[in-house]
Formats: structure tokens, C-alpha cells, sequence
């Protein structure tokens, strides 16, 4: 079967009918993640960091965009770069830490040399190399990315230069970054500590999870039971939650669908005197008014399509998503929070982080046995379809509901119901951005392969 | 070796913490912790760098009392943590110990660990390691764990980990 064809088989998104459907060799299939490198990875915006984590002149970081190797680094007027991470040569990476500080990147192999601009400074031996002019008329910069932009401090990038700005890229959703950022009168930080981790399942059950408000109750049934022991034993020493209380306060969960592929879920917290920025909540307020500061304490999660995610519920985290197999994915988590923070609020913020989100924490290793238990059972290559898209279909509206319009939102959906509600309404846009852009690769593939037919005839 | 207590003493506490861990005795392991113990995994900031303060950076796990343990126990026993059932089986090996005595009369313990874990629901083997500092202190005729430090040298983390896989 030709690839559009089989691509347009594996989602059904008829709102119509009423229905929505991943076929779920989305998450099996080796040729799928070719697709999603070649067509959405490479082909799209992607988050790569915070500006502030290459904070002074010929700080640098390393990350990926897909399968490319890629830094970002400040050169020595302050301004920002993301280049390639492979000598013009022989390829070799020339950064090799997470990150540092250099000023210029010179290849262990054969000695050519970059500043912290990407800029070809130094060629080993050049005047005796014996090179024809047609080498001096190549460029021997490091290969900058295409595009590469920053939004309130979070910097993306995009290896195609077919892309809208970066603004309309992240459009509505926008202000959850807003409200991120916001919560520091110098912006956001990461915490120092680098966590990555490894899961052996697709890297969309990450994408789905962020937005899931379903498996709360099931997945992290153990974390809710510890918090219940701690209220008893009334041990001193232990992390305070948000979730404390969680099963009798009674509370909502909203969603937002926006446009490329993002979407925020939202609802109440059940104990916000739990937050680390509940004492800064009178400031906020006189700051950003009261709307806005109210929301600033809902529980948030953003998915921006892709590959990045914040969390604001447990504590306040940064996820970044790399896929490395149809069933591998590799996640770079950080805890952020406001540059300036006082010291007993930081402090809270990272135990109650460590509590919930490490690797290590008592939540997150849950969501991770949960994704590796679906891959293992998508190994049922006879099952076609996943079950249950459509949860939360008729809670659903177009456009805003009345909790966007006070904040002057305009989503492509809104949905709000109690937390048992359990939408899944809020994966779709990403499902639709996934089929919108794999099909344009897919077509401009086909295109091409008929350019070069013609030619070769 | 000063003091009451031998270094085979100390070797033979490092060594029953391991059997004990690998045994799923977990009340006995934390019978072996002070109440107030403090209890540290730190995370790496950068390539040769720990985080040195866990008040300003992240751990793995970080607690200053066993009640964040106990709490673990507990979570890993319910039945109701898909991480922890079925819990993986482990071995854990300590080696390298050296010991020294602080002014106070605790004694600084120093080790290399490793421990294979045998994932059965992934089935699936992988290993972390790195170096334990235990700080022993005497209680009667026994020595107690006042605090552990946890230093994990390979922190790409596979799946997650959690106190009995390091």
C-alpha cells in the first residue's frame, strides 16, 4: 500500500460521526517513527531549553532536533546560536557535554575550529592543504538550523524553513507560557540537577499522559494512599502535597484544544496552601491581577506538540520529550521555578517535586510501568484500533467556554466536568497536527519522487 | 580500628542492609535507620559535579527522617503501585569499605555498590552503581545508619528506580 494511504488509515477523526480513533500501529510501527522524525521532529518547531540555562557569553547546550545533534550556544555579544553538532569535515561532534562554557569548538579529529557562533575560525594546516578553489568556496560554518526563535525565554527551533513564526506556531497556548514565566519578576529558572530517563514504550504515551486526567485516580492510587498515611502519622519531616484531600474536595477538570497541536488541561487544586507560591500569591495578585493569579494556582498542564510539556500541579515541571524508537523514548525533566525564589518556598518546591515527578519519585515511575505495560500489550499486532478517544466527546464545545473567556482565550475547544470525567478530548490536536504534517512530508516525498521519474526518463 | 566496634562489625552492617534490601525485609532494613536519619540520593548537575546542597538543587531522593522511607516501604508492599508490582529482584553488592572515626565517636563509612536488577516485568536486566558514605553511630551494643549518601555514577535511569535498586 502506497505510504499516504496508509497513513490516512491509521487515525479517524470524523466529528460528524461523532468519532475519533489512533490506529495503534501509530505506536509499533518502525516506518511511522521514520514518518514522525522525517516529517514532524525535522519538519516543525521543536523546543530545545530555557534561555536562562546558557545564561553568559560562550555558554552552550547540547540537545537534538530528531536525529540531529544540535547546540545552543551564546557567542561573545550575548547573542544566541543553535548549529548543528557535527564537524563540516568528518562529522565528529564537536560539543560533547550536556553543558559548558567554551568559546571555541575546535574537532578532537583533525583540528578545525568553530567560535561560539558556529563561525569556521581556524582551518589545521590550510595553506598547506593544497586545496582547489572550489573548497574555498564552500562554507565551512557549522550548518545553522533553519529557524530558531525564542518565546518568554523558551527557545525553539525548526530544521525547515517552511514554518510560521514562532508566535503563531505556539498561538493561544501562549498564555500558559505566560503564566509561567509571569510568576517571577525576572522570569523562570531551572533548578540545578540534570534527571533523564529512559522508558522502553512510544514517546506519545508521554505526549497523551499530560493531558490525561483519567488515569489519575488508578495509576497513582499508591501515591494517594501515602498521602492519606502521612495526614494520619502527621510525620513532620514529609512533603506536603496539593493533592492532599484529593478524594472529598470535589473538584473540575477543564481542558483547552488549540490549533498545531497544543493543549492545556486545567482544574482545582485541591489544597493550595500546599504551593510553593502560595506565600507570593498577594504580590501576584498586585502584579498580574487577580484573574491570572487565581489561574496561576489551578493545576496546568501544557503539551506543546511536539516535544515539551509543563506540568504545574505536584510541583512545577519542564519535560522534554525525545523519541529514539517506536518503542523507546528518552525524557529530560526539570523542576523550574521563579528566579529569586526565597529559600524555604525553593526548598519546598523540590521536595514536593522530588515526592511526585523524579524517576525516583512516588508518581511518575507509575505513568512509566503503565506505558511499558501498553507497548508490551501493542506487541498484539492483530488488534487494530485503541478504545476510548472519544471520552469526553459530548462534554465538549467549539471555541471558548466561559472560564477561557475570562481569560480572554480563544481555544479551538474547551471542555470543563468533574475530575471523573476523565477527558480525552485534549490528545486530539495532537493526533490532528501528527496526521497534518506527516501527510505534507508524505506528499512533498511523493512529489519529489516524481520530479526525479521525469528526469530519469 | 578505634572505638567499640571493628571493622568487621561495620563490613558485616553494610552487608546485612544488602541482604536485607535484596531479601524484601524492609522493616528489618529500617529497623537499621535512625529515626532521624537523613537519607540521600543527590542528582549530578553536571558531567563531574553533584548537587552539594538539597535545598538548592534536586536529589533522587532525599529525606531527613526514616518516615520517607517508611513511606516507600509502605507504597512498595500495597499492591497498588504498577512500578512496584511485580517488584524486580535484585542483588545488591558492596565492596571497597573503608572506615574512619569522627570527633564525635560516628564513624565515616565509605563504599562501592552495585546492584543487578532483574525487571520481571520487562524482563528485562540493568544495573546502577556508584558509592555509598554510610555515618554509623552507636546505639547500646549496636551501630545505627544516622545518615546514608547514595552517589548514583550511572544516572541515565531505565525506567525508574527506587530505594531497593540502589
Amino acid at each position: 500500500m502506497d505510504a499516504l494511504a496508509r497513513l490516512r488509515g491509521l487515525i479517524i477523526d470524523d466529528p460528524q460521526g461523532k468519532d475519533f480513533r489512533v490506529h495503534r500501529d501509530v505506536f509499533r510501527d518502525p516506518d511511522v517513527f521514520d514518518w514522525e522524525m522525517r516529517h514532524i521532529f525535522e519538519a516543525t518547531w521543536v523546543f530545545l531549553g530555557l534561555e536562562s540555562q546558557v545564561p553568559s557569553a560562550h555558554d552552550y547546550m547540547t540537545t537534538f532536533i530528531g536525529r540531529h545533534p544540535v547546540v545552543v550556544s551564546r557567542d561573545d555579544k550575548g547573542e544566541l546560536h543553535c548549529f548543528i553538532n557535527s564537524c563540516r569535515h568528518r562529522g565528529a561532534l564537536v560539543c560533547h557535554r550536556a553543558f559548558g562554557n567554551r568559546k571555541y569548538h575546535v574537532c578532537q579529529y583533525h583540528g578545525w575550529a568553530y567560535d561560539s557562533s558556529g563561525r569556521n575560525v581556524h582551518l589545521k594546516d590550510r595553506e598547506q592543504a593544497g586545496y582547489p578553489p572550489s573548497f574555498d568556496k564552500e562554507d565551512h560554518d557549522l550548518v545553522k538550523v533553519r529557524k530558531f526563535a525564542g518565546y518568554r525565554g523558551f527557545l525553539f527551533a525548526s530544521l525547515a524553513a517552511d514554518v510560521p513564526s514562532l508566535e503563531e506556531h505556539l498561538g493561544e497556548a501562549r498564555w500558559f507560557l505566560d503564566l509561567i514565566a509571569d510568576q517571577g519578576e525576572e522570569g523562570v529558572e531551572c533548578v540545578p540537577g540534570r534527571i533523564v530517563f529512559r522508558y522502553r514504550a512510544n514517546w506519545k504515551m508521554q505526549l497523551e499522559n499530560a493531558v490525561d486526567p483519567y488515569h489519575f485516580t488508578s495509576t497513582h492510587a499508591s501515591y494517594i494512599q501515602v498521602l492519606e498515611r502521612r495526614q494520619k502519622s502527621a510525620a513532620a519531616d514529609v512533603p506536603t502535597s496539593i493533592y492532599t484531600n484529593i478524594r472529598n474536595a470535589g473538584i473540575r477538570r477543564g481542558s483547552f484544544a488549540f490549533a498545531r497541536g497544543h493543549a492545556a488541561m486545567w482544574g482545582d487544586t485541591p489544597s493550595p496552601q500546599a504551593r510553593a507560591l502560595f506565600p507570593s500569591y498577594e504580590s501576584l495578585v498586585a502584579r498580574h491581577g487577580e484573574v491570572r493569579a487565581r489561574w496561576m494556582f489551578h493545576t496546568r498542564n501544557l503539551s506543546l506538540f511536539p516535544n515539551m510539556q509543563i506540568a504545574e500541579n505536584a510541583s512545577l515541571q519542564l519535560r522534554v520529550m525525545r523519541p529514539l524508537s517506536a518503542g523507546a523514548t528518552e525524557m529530560a525533566i526539570w523542576c523550574i521555578g521563579p528566579k529569586g525564589e526565597a529559600a524555604e518556598a525553593r526548598r519546598q518546591r523540590i521536595r514536593q517535586y522530588e515526592d511526585f515527578f523524579n524517576p525516583s519519585g512516588l508518581a511518575t515511575p507509575d505513568d512509566v510501568a503503565n506505558y511499558e505495560d501498553c507497548q508490551s500489550g501493542l506487541a498484539a499486532w492483530s488488534i487494530a484500533w485503541q478504545q476510548g478517544h472519544v471520552r469526553g466527546f459530548e462534554a465538549s464545545v467549539a471555541g471558548a467556554d466561559r472560564f477561557a473567556d475570562e481569560i480572554g482565550l480563544q481555544p479551538e475547544r474547551s471542555l470543563i466536568g468533574p475530575v471523573e470525567l476523565g477527558d480525552e478530548t485534549a490528545f486530539h490536536p495532537a493526533y490532528r497536527e501528527w496526521l497534518r504534517l506527516i501527510e505534507a512530508g508524505l506528499r512533498e516525498d511523493e512529489s519529489r519522487a516524481h520530479v526525479a521519474a521525469r528526469g530519469a526518463t | 580500628m578505634s572505638g567499640a566496634f571493628s571493622i568487621d562489625q561495620v563490613a558485616d552492617l553494610l552487608y546485612r542492609e544488602a541482604w536485607l534490601l535484596d531479601q524484601q525485609r524492609w522493616k528489618e532494613w529500617l529497623d537499621l535507620f535512625a529515626p532521624d536519619c537523613r537519607f540521600w540520593v543527590p542528582a549530578w548537575n553536571q558531567d563531574h559535579e553533584l548537587v552539594d546542597d538539597p535545598d538548592t538543587g534536586l536529589s533522587f531522593i532525599y529525606y531527613e527522617s526514616r518516615g520517607g522511607l517508611e513511606d516507600r516501604v509502605w507504597r512498595a508492599k500495597s499492591g497498588t503501585s504498577v512500578a512496584s508490582t511485580p517488584l524486580p529482584r535484585t542483588c545488591h553488592q558492596v565492596t571497597n569499605i573503608r572506615c574512619e572515626e569522627e570527633a564525635s565517636g560516628r564513624l565515616r563509612v565509605r563504599s562501592a555498590w552495585n546492584c543487578h536488577i532483574f525487571d520481571l516485568r520487562a524482563k528485562e536486566q540493568h544495573t546502577f552503581f556508584g558509592h555509598y558514605t554510610h555515618l554509623l553511630a552507636a546505639d547500646g551494643e549496636k551501630l545505627r545508619i544516622a545518615e546514608k549518601k547514595i552517589v548514583l555514577q550511572n544516572d541515565l535511569i531505565t525506567g525508574f528506580i527506587d530505594f531497593y535498586c540502589v
